[in-house]
């Protein structure tokens, strides 16, 4: 599942990268990095995971799961962060942003209530810009863009309570995925022929 | 000082709202108005459709004929057309117009 996400963000990123190259407008830029990170935090965390089932979860190997884990939630908080500050400097509200890009300490941590509590903050953060986007616009694009960070809120949602019950695992990746292949289908349609 | 309606001075507290266009957003426009007018379009109807004065109209019609997006194919009139390159580039840029816009970004 992390592997197929990680091929959606960096076909996002690309897209952003060309958007960028065209207008040359910053905005676009942040954008393709924050999807880069992404994208890399992804194959890393799926990547660290896989060897450790492969070895079969030999107890000295474990620390590939924190390692794993710890550069997967960094990448994250700097590419969402990232996205918060793209929405914030539109909106010219740069302090709120600099609030929301607070230092994080490097540690290498398992997944836990404080690091998904920070995504979760940087993504209702994302996904009500989003909203916003699509309560004006009203166009399918805006539509697939809105729901797919508000999966990626839930699947961040159902990591939380992972914490507590392991039960909710699959449905955050489930959650997660969904939300890589509705920006998938907006990428689609964008580059439909006229 | 900007008098109002009542003969009173108002300050002029607040900064302008209006925002500038690019240079890139100009040429689209225009562009977007040749298109419009099944890409044979008269000078006058670019520089109401694009709202440019006449000085930048021309300024900017001899930037776009020197970047190969558009020629001038009146043979009495000046009418302006699309060639290849400037209906490919549109096509681009509508992709990247509609892909920034789903995030809410403006180009």
């Amino acid at each position: 599942m992390e592997c197929i996400a990680f091929v959606i963000a960096i076909a996002v990123a690309y897209q952003a990268l060309k958007a960028y190259k065209l207008s040359k407008e910053k905005t676009l830029l942040y954008l393709n990095l924050s999807f880069v990170l992404i994208g890399a935090g992804l194959l890393i965390d799926g990547l660290s995971s896989l060897i450790v089932l492969l070895v079969r979860l030999h107890r000295g190997f474990l620390y590939l799961f924190g390692v794993g884990y710890t550069i997967y939630f960094l990448a994250q908080v700097v590419a969402y962060g990232l996205l918060v500050y793209a929405y914030a400097r539109q909106a010219r509200n740069l302090t709120a942003t600099t609030e929301a890009l607070a230092a994080v300490p490097i540690l290498f941590f398992e997944r836990n209530a404080v690091t998904e509590l920070i995504l979760i903050f940087l993504l209702v953060y994302i996904a009500a810009q989003t909203g916003i986007n699509y309560s004006i616009n009203k166009n399918t694009n805006s539509m697939l863009v809105f729901g797919a960070f508000t999966s990626l809120t839930i699947a961040h949602v159902f990591f939380l309570l992972y914490t507590v019950k392991p039960l909710f695992y699959p449905f955050a990746h489930i959650a997660q995925l969904f939300g890589f292949l509705l920006l998938l289908a907006m990428l689609l349609r964008v580059n439909q022929p006229a | 000082m900007i008098p109002d309606t009542q003969g009173q001075t108002a300050k002029p507290t607040a900064k302008p709202t209006a925002k500038y266009r690019s240079q890139l957003r100009i040429y689209v426009d225009m562009m977007y108005v040749i298109q419009r007018e099944s890409n044979q379009a008269k000078p006058t109807r670019i520089l109401y459709g694009a709202n440019l004065s006449h000085d930048r109209l021309v300024k900017y019609l001899e930037e776009l004929e020197a970047l190969g997006v558009i020629q001038e194919t009146g043979i009495d009139d000046k009418v302006y057309s699309l060639t290849q390159k400037g209906i490919e580039f549109l096509n681009n840029f509508r992709s990247v117009e509609s892909f920034a816009s789903a995030f809410g970004f403006k180009v």
